[in-house]
């Protein structure tokens, strides 16, 4: 309707000089050869590299190999490396979750002025430096009472240094959870501020206790906002390298410090396309997953809404 | 809208959500608490109170170039991203253009690739091309991260617009262009102002791709912050830290001022 009112008005007075959507693909043109010049053609030819030869003076050419792939998939230290990317990555987005849930309903059903304040803290951590925020993270979590969980922890009697955890995949999942919070909370809050809130109101006045209507509807009615987030934290967690390098050490190397790893120590620049390529692939793989998962959960709401 | 958290489950979320604040803001208060400290060592407990780092780190070379070079940065991007962005999402959402959902995953595929290797990928092509001008390089990988913001709140700004205005101009005679100063634009404006200045802290807060391009001469802050990191262990860098953490107070209040927090994050 609304294009044929717009072509209806526009033919008679303006002659137009283009067909109109040739003049969109001119007008987008720009961007997109940007993003094609300094995104698209990059990344394929860094990719290629996984599949190609190293020489001894670095020169990167033909022939074709998989070995790089080969040793990433057979050496028990690189598997090592993607077993951990993927469980920090799983945790950090099922803690963010759990995190966020209450958050979430804060913003979206709280009083006034404490979703406010809500919203103001959760928004503020996304315009700091990840470099800050996994530096506050290293003081907080310091090993020794120098650290400001374990100082505090002394004061109220807990013997000296009881946590360990600077250094250890939990580290990077506390920090983690942290950085990408409000990547969760905001999908999740738009999500919940979405639902009728007559249907909530129906269900008490039915009989079902707080706890029932939340489970019964609030919850499923959150799942898009839910997937949504799920799959930004674990594709950016996976993907992330600041955190994992400052609070990870040797015992949480993850796929983006060994990337770097091997760019500036081992200058095997096949091997870390391979580990870009293996990157790239579970950042895709999430964001492809999830977006076939809601269609299939969709369609199969239309057809069970049919057959009734 | 009207609360509607009450009760036992209501009191348990109100408990949950303050618990959540106070992970959210510990780092960060952590941070600022250790910048006036008057050790000499960036360790916990902090001792006293001073601002004798703030003195210090105001009138450091080194750190006034980092965040000058920040600065320059996320202004320079986020002028070409919307330069770049605005025109496209206008096409985009107003004109039929064939395949404009594959475009549109195009324009904001730098959200789902990974930027570490964004910026690797950036480097070595650069290299190819024997581009060795750091600022240049910078800036170029600091529009490939700001476009898409750009590009995604221009469409959700689109969105909101009455199109029954825009069609009324036009019946009435309006030529296209017309139209979108006098009826488009200042109903995206505001929109579009907050998306600047989320693009703007990306870019200023940047880590993955300053981290391939970046050389001595040209340090965006970041960079500069973890690299002192590793080499000076007394308060002052709490103090930069904190100087960062001011600035992205300030981009909250100005995203709240622009138009509202909750609808610069589409919530």
């Amino acid at each position: 309707m609304t294009a044929s009112v717009l072509q209806a008005t526009d033919m008679p007075t303006r002659r137009a000089v283009l067909p109109k959507w040739l003049a969109g693909i001119a007008i987008l043109l720009p961007a997109l050869a940007f993003l094609f010049t300094f995104l698209v053609l990059p990344s394929i030819i860094l990719l290629s590299y996984s599949v190609l030869t190293q020489s001894e003076s670095g020169d990167i050419s033909l022939p074709l190999t998989l070995s790089s792939y080969q040793r990433l998939v057979s050496g028990p230290a690189y598997r090592h490396v993607v077993m951990t990317t993927l469980r920090v990555s799983v945790l950090t987005s099922l803690f963010a979750s759990l995190l966020a849930y209450p958050l979430a309903m804060a913003i979206a059903y709280g009083k006034p002025l404490f979703s406010r304040i809500t919203m103001i803290l959760v928004v503020l951590p996304m315009v700091v430096s990840v470099v800050v925020r996994t530096y506050g993270w290293q003081l907080v979590l310091g090993n020794s009472n120098t650290g400001v969980l374990n100082w505090l922890l002394q004061l109220i009697g807990f013997g000296p240094a009881p946590v360990k955890v600077m250094f250890t995949e939990w580290a990077i999942v506390i920090a983690s959870v942290h950085v990408f919070l409000p990547l969760m909370v905001l999908p999740l809050a738009a999500s919940l501020g979405r639902i009728n809130p007559s249907l909530n109101e129906a269900a008490r006045m039915l009989g079902a206790p707080a706890w029932r209507a939340f489970l019964r509807i609030t919850l499923p009615l959150s799942v898009p906002g839910l997937l949504a987030g799920l799959t930004i934290v674990f594709s950016l967690t996976a993907a992330s390298y600041v955190t994992p390098q400052m609070v990870g050490g040797n015992r949480g190397l993850m796929l983006g410090v060994l990337l770097e790893q091997q760019i500036n120590t081992s200058f095997d620049w096949p091997m870390a396309a391979a580990i870009a390529s293996v990157m790239v692939a579970i950042a895709l793989g999430a964001n492809v997953g999830v977006e076939w998962l809601v269609g299939r959960r969709a369609a199969a709401r239309l057809r069970r809404s049919r057959a009734r | 809208m009207a609360a509607r958290l009450s009760g036992g489950g209501g009191a348990l979320t109100y408990f949950l959500a303050a618990a959540g604040l106070i992970f959210i803001v510990s780092p960060l208060v952590v941070v600022v608490a250790l910048s006036f400290s008057e050790a000499s060592i960036a360790t916990y407990p902090p001792v006293g109170f001073t601002t004798a780092w703030y003195q210090r780190v105001i009138v450091d070379d080194e750190f006034r170039q980092a965040f000058l070079t920040s600065v320059t940065l996320a202004l320079a991007s986020t002028v070409a991203s919307f330069v770049l962005g605005l025109p496209a999402a206008y096409a985009l959402n107003r004109w039929e253009v064939p395949g404009a959902r594959t475009i549109e995953t195009i324009l904001l595929s730098p959200f789902i690739l990974p930027i570490l290797i964004t910026g690797l990928a950036l480097l070595q092509f650069m290299a190819l091309l024997r581009m060795r001008d750091a600022l240049t390089n910078l800036f170029i990988g600091h529009v490939l991260i700001t476009l898409p913001y750009l590009v995604r709140t221009v469409t959700a700004s689109l969105k909101q617009v009455d199109r029954s205005l825009e069609e009324a101009a036009l019946t009435l005679g309006a030529s296209p262009w017309r139209v979108f100063w006098r009826v488009t634009a200042p109903q995206i404006t505001p929109g579009i102002a907050a998306g600047c200045l989320f693009a703007f802290m990306v870019s200023f807060d940047d880590f993955p791709i300053s981290f391939w391009l970046s050389n001595a001469e040209n340090m965006p802050l970041p960079i500069y912050l973890q690299n002192s990191m590793t080499k000076v262990f007394d308060p002052s860098i709490a103090t930069m830290s904190s100087f960062t953490i001011m600035t992205g107070i300030l981009a909250v209040i100005g995203l709240e001022k622009l138009v509202g927090l909750r609808r610069a994050m589409s919530v």
